[in-house]
């Protein structure tokens, strides 16, 4: 087996075997000298000791959601929900351990348990901050644009000016106001405070999303090279950053940005779709890894990957019809940019730009800018035009 | 300092949502014994990750698994292992789990201990009761995947919280 970089690919997939050598490496794992591993260790010595205490359980419960959210590993995720289940469960709940639970529901896209949480704990605790913006996450997630606005005032209210602005500032760039987006969050990042890493890096990773919306390439790689100088591991920022990277026809680099990542499956997705693109050596292998992480996941039950699916049926499998099956089922749960972007794609690739109409009307609705997906929606209503003009 | 919490959790929960990722899975499989109805041949492979998180596998602390710590752990393992996992006749007679043999099995999400067991039942059974509860209580988001080979016939189940205790027919 190779040795560390790339611990999941391995020649072959083979019989159970036994190791030649007492030295070989067989997996990578956390390490005991990374600073959140001590960290996450010695809040479990602390909440192992007070079990009864709801502080230790929340701080040990969030340290675990920020590290599975930083490596891309759901089982920390897990790990969290074990810690604070006795207090969910618990009636009344305390707000605070319904808000954690909330979010790791949202990190399954289990997003309708997660706003059921949300409503309960703020009917609690009505001027919890980060409830107000955990719900208006959700809606911006789903589309729901609204509902986000009303939710990113209350969250201005409840925890600060700052806050609100980010929150306000990221929700404008889905409304066709991608110029007033980024003048927002550049001022949010301008004033935030400078230790605050995770905070800075999300603002910069939101600003060259913002940048990108209205195609200022060189801007949005500032930005994301800026995020990822204060969260190097950051499983969102790399992968939004090995996106902007692939669709500029720089795949090499993904291959160097991800080499070390191979544990996340949508950091995995990138790897084989940069593969596929160099037409690399290891490309089939990549392709036929990631439909096992696939199955592997079919066969748990979960199914909250319908981006990463669509993208893969499309581009790795050349499967347009299925692509177009899971981008539309993704649709109904997730309504961000690169959603819409999948089931575009997939319907123009089938050759079914009926499939698209629901896309369409959203995109004409919100007014999104951007400039990826505005000539593809154009293609297919165009189709559809060209279509209606044809049959009458 | 109560503002820098709040900092922190804020970042996390807004940019968590597109983010997806591999969850903890083992994979059981039985296959009753040719021409017995007391005995089956079982295989459990369960991912070092995951095995690290509980056991600490990795002794040195840098990072890596290697084969002489999970050598060395090889008891602890089993000892964990089968403490979640209890099979039954349809008398509710407790069948033994014998332990055989443990080697290395590769999924496509990385390196799993394999390990190969005996299960030999009181009495022949025509049904089985089988409970398993690996990882719950630290992670209940984990699932066993669950084959039973009877002769020609094949039955799968996915082992969860909620679906923990399952009938089985050898």
């Amino acid at each position: 087996m190779a040795r560390g970089a790339q611990p999941a690919l391995t020649p072959a997939f083979r019989a159970p075997y036994t190791p030649g050598a007492d030295s070989d490496v067989l997996q990578e794992v956390p390490s005991g000298t990374d600073p959140a591993v001590i960290d996450m260790r010695r809040l479990r010595r602390q909440f192992d000791a007070t079990p009864q205490d709801l502080a230790a359980a929340l701080q040990l419960a969030g340290a675990y959601v920020d590290y599975s959210r930083q490596i891309g590993d759901a089982h920390y995720a897990g790990y969290a929900e074990a810690v604070i289940a006795p207090w969910v469960s618990r009636t009344p709940a305390p707000a605070a351990a319904l808000v954690t639970q909330a979010t790791i529901l949202q990190y399954r896209h289990q997003f309708a348990e997660a706003r059921e949480l949300l409503q309960a704990a703020l009917k609690r605790d009505s001027r919890n901050p980060q409830a107000w913006l955990t719900l208006a996450t959700l809606d911006m997630v789903q589309g729901n644009y609204a509902a986000a606005g009303k939710n990113c005032a209350h969250a201005a209210e409840t925890a600060g000016f700052e806050l609100g602005l980010a929150c306000t500032g990221n929700l404008r760039s889905y409304l066709g106001q991608a110029r007033q987006s980024l003048t927002m969050l550049q001022q949010a990042a301008a004033t935030a405070d400078k230790s605050a890493a995770a905070y800075q890096a999300w603002l910069q990773g939101l600003i060259a999303e913002s940048a990108e919306r209205l195609g200022d390439w060189p801007l949005a790689e500032t930005h994301y090279r800026a995020a990822l100088k204060l969260l190097p591991q950051d499983n969102f920022l790399l992968v939004a950053y090995a996106d902007f990277l692939l669709d500029r026809g720089r795949a090499k680099e993904v291959l160097a940005l991800l080499a070390e990542h191979t544990q996340s499956d949508t950091a995995f997705l990138r790897l084989a779709l940069a593969q596929a693109e160099l037409r690399g050596a290891d490309a089939a292998r990549y392709t036929w890894i990631m439909a096992a992480r696939f199955e592997a996941l079919a066969l748990r039950g979960s199914d909250y990957f319908g981006r990463e699916q669509a993208r893969f049926a499309l581009q790795l499998q050349h499967d347009p019809q299925r692509s177009l099956e899971m981008a539309q089922r993704n649709w109904q749960l997730q309504r961000a940019p690169w959603d819409a972007r999948v089931l575009l794609e997939a319907a123009d690739a089938a050759h079914q730009p009926r499939a698209a109409l629901d896309v369409l009307a959203f995109l004409q609705q919100t007014k999104l800018e951007d400039p990826i997906i505005e000539p593809l929606a154009q293609k297919l209503r165009a189709q559809l035009n060209s279509a209606a003009g044809g049959g009458s | 300092m109560r503002r820098r919490a709040l900092i922190s959790l804020t970042a996390a929960a807004l940019t968590s949502v597109a983010a997806a990722h591999s969850a903890s899975d083992a994979y059981l499989t039985l296959t009753g014994a040719a021409g017995s109805r007391t005995l089956l041949h079982g295989q459990w492979d369960i991912a070092l990750r995951d095995l690290d998180f509980v056991l600490q596998v990795d002794d040195d602390g840098d990072g890596r698994i290697t084969w002489g710590e999970t050598k060395r752990h090889r008891a602890d393992i089993e000892r964990y292992a089968y403490a979640h996992l209890r099979i039954a006749d349809d008398a509710g007679g407790t069948c033994t789990i014998k332990p055989t043999a443990q080697m290395i099995d590769d999924h496509a999400d990385g390196a799993y201990a394999a390990l190969f067991f005996d299960v030999a039942c009181p009495q022949a059974t025509k049904q089985i009761d089988l409970h398993y509860d690996l990882f719950f209580a630290v992670d209940p988001s984990h699932r066993g995947i669950f084959v039973m080979h009877a002769g020609d016939s094949i039955a799968t189940s996915v082992l969860s919280p909620q679906n923990a205790s399952i009938k089985l027919a050898p």
